[in-house]
């Protein structure tokens, strides 16, 4: 009996240590999000394309949709780019883009050269809708379902498993 | 004696240096028309995190996110809003991971009462322990 007293504190920090270690392990640096479930936040910004043209929230009107927070200046965003242009061919989503932060000229010179996913881009500067929508980095992706809520966001570039893991289920509702 | 001293070292060792954060500002950036709307503001910048930088505050980091929540938070002062009503305003939207001083529920239990549990389970072991030497 003595002998198990004794030994108690060492299994307790021994166990402490297994835990701790656990979560070292797990490499989920995804912030949580505030918006799940929430509808998308009122905007009026320019278009990427068009400077003339001003777009609402009442322009997002072929849902469901993904909304991608992008930039020239994003190296993980040109990653995700062949993937982005894959679904656009291959499902009924629409893409909408949020060119946040970024150049004009450069933006569209990559929609020319690499190909253009969305059906139209917002061009935020200052980065306004962005902190409406709880963004702090590019590549982004929101999910907004047919009523127009956000279900689903995914910091980081969006691929075959991410597709799968995060995003398909909401596809098939 | 020594166990005097032991323990002062101990206090003071322990002791968190408090060093308030001053960054010099570009004042002109954000001219305020108060007084109590500019300290509203300084104080805010130390209060909030910088969401990209997770081990600063937004007066800490010149990140281009903090830039823009710098500027959230000046328009928003300078509309006249409260600090809570400004901190909701951020919570709304970056989550309570914005705020440094996180608000007791379900998922914060852990955090807040661990501490007091792992002391109470220390002193019973205490205790138990000595008795048994006595």
């Amino acid at each position: 009996m003595k002998k198990i007293i004794d030994a108690l504190p060492l299994v307790a920090f021994a166990s402490l240590i297994i835990v701790l270690f656990s979560f070292l392990s797990d490499r989920d640096d995804q912030l949580e999000t505030a918006l799940i479930d929430s509808s998308f936040p009122e905007f009026k910004l320019g278009s990427l394309s068009d400077e003339s043209r001003v777009l609402t929230k009442q322009d997002i009107i072929k849902l469901p949709a993904l909304i991608n927070v992008w930039a020239t200046w994003c190296i993980a965003c040109r990653v995700e780019h062949p993937f982005l242009m894959k679904l656009k061919e291959e499902s009924r989503l629409t893409i909408y883009g949020l060119n946040y932060k970024d150049n004009k000229l450069k933006a569209l010179d990559l929609l020319e050269r690499d190909g253009n996913p969305f059906e139209f881009s917002i061009y935020d500067f200052e980065g306004r809708l962005a902190i409406d929508l709880g963004v702090y980095g590019a590549p982004e992706t929101f999910f907004i379902d047919k009523n127009g809520l956000i279900r689903e966001r995914h910091v980081g570039v969006i691929d075959e498993k991410v597709w799968e893991e995060k995003f398909s289920k909401y596809l098939n509702e | 004696m020594n166990k005097l001293i032991f323990f002062l070292l101990f206090f003071i060792c322990s002791m968190q240096i408090n060093v308030e954060e001053k960054v010099n500002f570009d004042n002109e950036a954000y001219p305020f028309v108060s007084e109590a709307q500019e300290s509203l503001f300084y104080s805010l910048l130390n209060e909030l995190r910088c969401p990209k930088c997770q081990s600063s505050n937004l007066a800490g980091s010149n990140s281009p996110i903090s830039n823009d929540l710098k500027r959230e938070v000046y328009e928003l002062v300078v509309e006249g809003k409260s600090s809570k009503q400004i901190k909701d305003h951020l919570v709304d939207r970056y989550g309570n991971f914005i705020i440094y001083n996180p608000p007791i529920e379900p998922a914060t239990y852990a955090l807040w009462f661990g501490p007091f549990i792992l002391i109470l389970i220390s002193a019973l072991v205490i205790i138990f322990v000595r008795k048994r030497i006595i």
